[in-house]
């Protein structure tokens, strides 16, 4: 079966771009706007891997990534971020919200898909 | 902040600061009046408090009065002026950066929407390369259990017709051994017909050796006359012997008669089995050969279709990388939208407060481009802010936790 990823962007192009890149490695894609609207599609699904942006409205990256990990059926599913911030004051408050790697944009889907691959165990 | 204080007509209503403005400017208005009226008074007195000296003394109060009216009338025109150019200064942030933002806004969501519709199609293409890809794999596929693709379909022909000539080999080599049978046959023949001149050659001796045995028993006379009977009977006998020796003769002659017959019709038909088998082998050959011609042609056309299509794919997701600087552009035309949509309250709050209390505020545009700064995602943002040439962005950076 197929390993599910939920991708989270307010970009519809990159979240497209991601899209075609895990479904073409053979994963189901599952495509949220914001953080909200990310989270009210977790519910009722199993997700194996979360990719999400940071700068977002409604709900920014770094709250989205604290909000998934206060569900227990998400507690230890893995989160990459994929943004265009490079600071390092935003990727160390990524790892403390629970972010297991931070790629920043633009990226490659062949190291995108290296680093999905790592992440989710088969 | 530094502030220009100018005198306003509302400094009437204004607090404690405001009236103390007032007065030093109702004082300001007349102090030319005062002046000549100064002037005037010391005239009148130095000349003896004369009556033409009051005279003169009166021009110059009327003089300043009126210098003092001309300059009131400058200073309200310069402030309505000033008035003017701060409404008008809000007018532009009013009216003007909302067009601007809205431009700008506009241009974003368009080139979003067309990136994203771009993105789309070309997952469309890849998705269909894919398909195309997969499916001439089944279609040419030539792997161990593929029992659908064009290689194992004329694989698994060869065999069976392969298998055909092998029965037909078989069954010529068959043919073969029944006609050595048949040689073997004609060889039995002779010897029969050998047996049988010998059966012939022993009636005609026997018959010889009777002739002579009645000879001798006539010989003898009466004692000799049962023997004669003996002799006859012996010469009908080796006569029926010759008779059955002719016969069998006859019959083998007959019998290798249609052996050869027979040796011959099986001759005639191995070479006409073998011609046949020749050709089918020939027939099939030519086949496979055209055949394997073709599923040649067509696996190298999907080798190459295959390349070509990983080309192309590899070219999409090139052009899907390059297609991400709209995110980055969309990201910096929305940090410039939200810091030109704090200029107006900028702008209104320096109107308020030439119409408060007369200052002319300058916009505070260090906090404006700080404000900017904050709102700065990526490294080019910092570098365009602080002067620097726009450069590429740097290559993608992964950082595990």
């Amino acid at each position: 079966m197929a390993k599910s990823i939920l991708i989270v962007d307010d970009s519809a192009s990159v979240r497209q771009v991601v899209s075609i890149s895990l479904r073409n490695a053979g994963y189901e894609v599952t495509e949220g706007c914001d953080g909200k609207d990310a989270l009210s599609k977790l519910k009722g699904q199993k997700v194996h891997l979360i990719i999400s942006d940071v700068n977002m409205p409604n709900m920014d990256g770094i709250s989205f990534v604290k909000a998934v990990k206060q569900m227990a059926a998400y507690k230890f599913t893995p989160i990459v971020m994929l943004t265009t911030e490079s600071q390092e004051s935003k990727k160390k408050e990524g790892q403390e919200a629970g972010a297991k790697a931070w790629i920043v944009k633009p990226f490659k889907p062949d190291q995108l898909l290296g680093v999905v691959q790592k992440l989710v165990l088969p | 902040m530094s502030s220009i204080t100018l005198s306003t007509a509302s400094g009437s209503t204004s607090a404690a600061p405001g009236r103390l403005r007032l007065g030093a400017t109702s004082l300001r208005g007349l102090s030319c009046t005062l002046l000549g009226a100064a002037g005037g008074l010391s005239t009148w007195a130095a000349s003896g408090w004369n009556g033409w000296a009051l005279a003169g003394g009166g021009v110059l109060v009327a003089a300043g009065f009126v210098f003092d009216r001309q300059r009131a009338a400058h200073d309200r025109r310069q402030r309505d002026a000033t008035a003017t150019f701060v409404r008008e200064n809000e007018n532009l942030g009013r009216d003007l950066l909302p067009v601007w933002g809205g431009h700008i806004e506009s241009s974003r969501q368009q080139m979003e929407t067309a990136i994203s519709e771009l993105s789309a199609r070309f997952g469309g293409i890849v998705d269909r390369l894919d398909q195309a890809m997969k499916a001439s794999t089944v279609a040419t596929e030539a792997n161990e259990g593929a029992d659908q693709g064009l290689v194992a379909v004329f694989d698994r022909s060869t065999r069976e017709l392969n298998a055909v000539l092998e029965s037909l080999r078989a069954a010529m080599e068959s043919n073969g051994a029944m006609h050595q049978e048949v040689q073997n046959l004609g060889r039995f023949v002779a010897e029969l017909q050998q047996m049988a001149a010998e059966v012939a050659n022993i009636a005609s001796q026997t018959n010889l050796l009777a002739i002579n045995a009645a000879i001798e028993a006539a010989h003898a006379g009466e004692t000799g006359r049962g023997f004669s009977v003996l002799a006859q009977e012996v010469r009908k006998l080796s006569a029926m012997s010759g008779e059955t020796g002719r016969r069998m003769t006859d019959k083998v002659n007959l019998v290798g008669e249609a052996i050869a017959n027979a040796r011959r019709s099986a001759e005639a038909s191995a070479t006409r089995e073998a011609a046949s088998i020749t050709n089918c082998e020939n027939s099939i050959n030519t086949v496979l050969s055209g055949f394997h011609g073709v599923t040649d042609a067509l696996v190298e056309s999907a080798d190459v279709l295959k390349r070509e299509s990983v080309g192309i794919q590899a070219e999409i997701c090139e052009a899907l990388v390059q297609l991400q600087f709209q995110d980055r552009v969309s990201q910096v035309m929305t940090h410039v939208r939200q810091n030109m949509d704090q200029l107006p309250a900028e702008l209104t709050a320096g109107r308020e407060a030439f119409e408060r209390d007369g200052q002319l505020r300058p916009v505070d545009t260090a906090a404006l481009l700080e404000a900017l700064k904050k709102t700065y995602a990526m490294a080019e943002e910092h570098t365009t802010h602080g002067g620097g040439s726009v450069k590429a962005p740097a290559e993608e950076e992964i950082t595990f936790f």
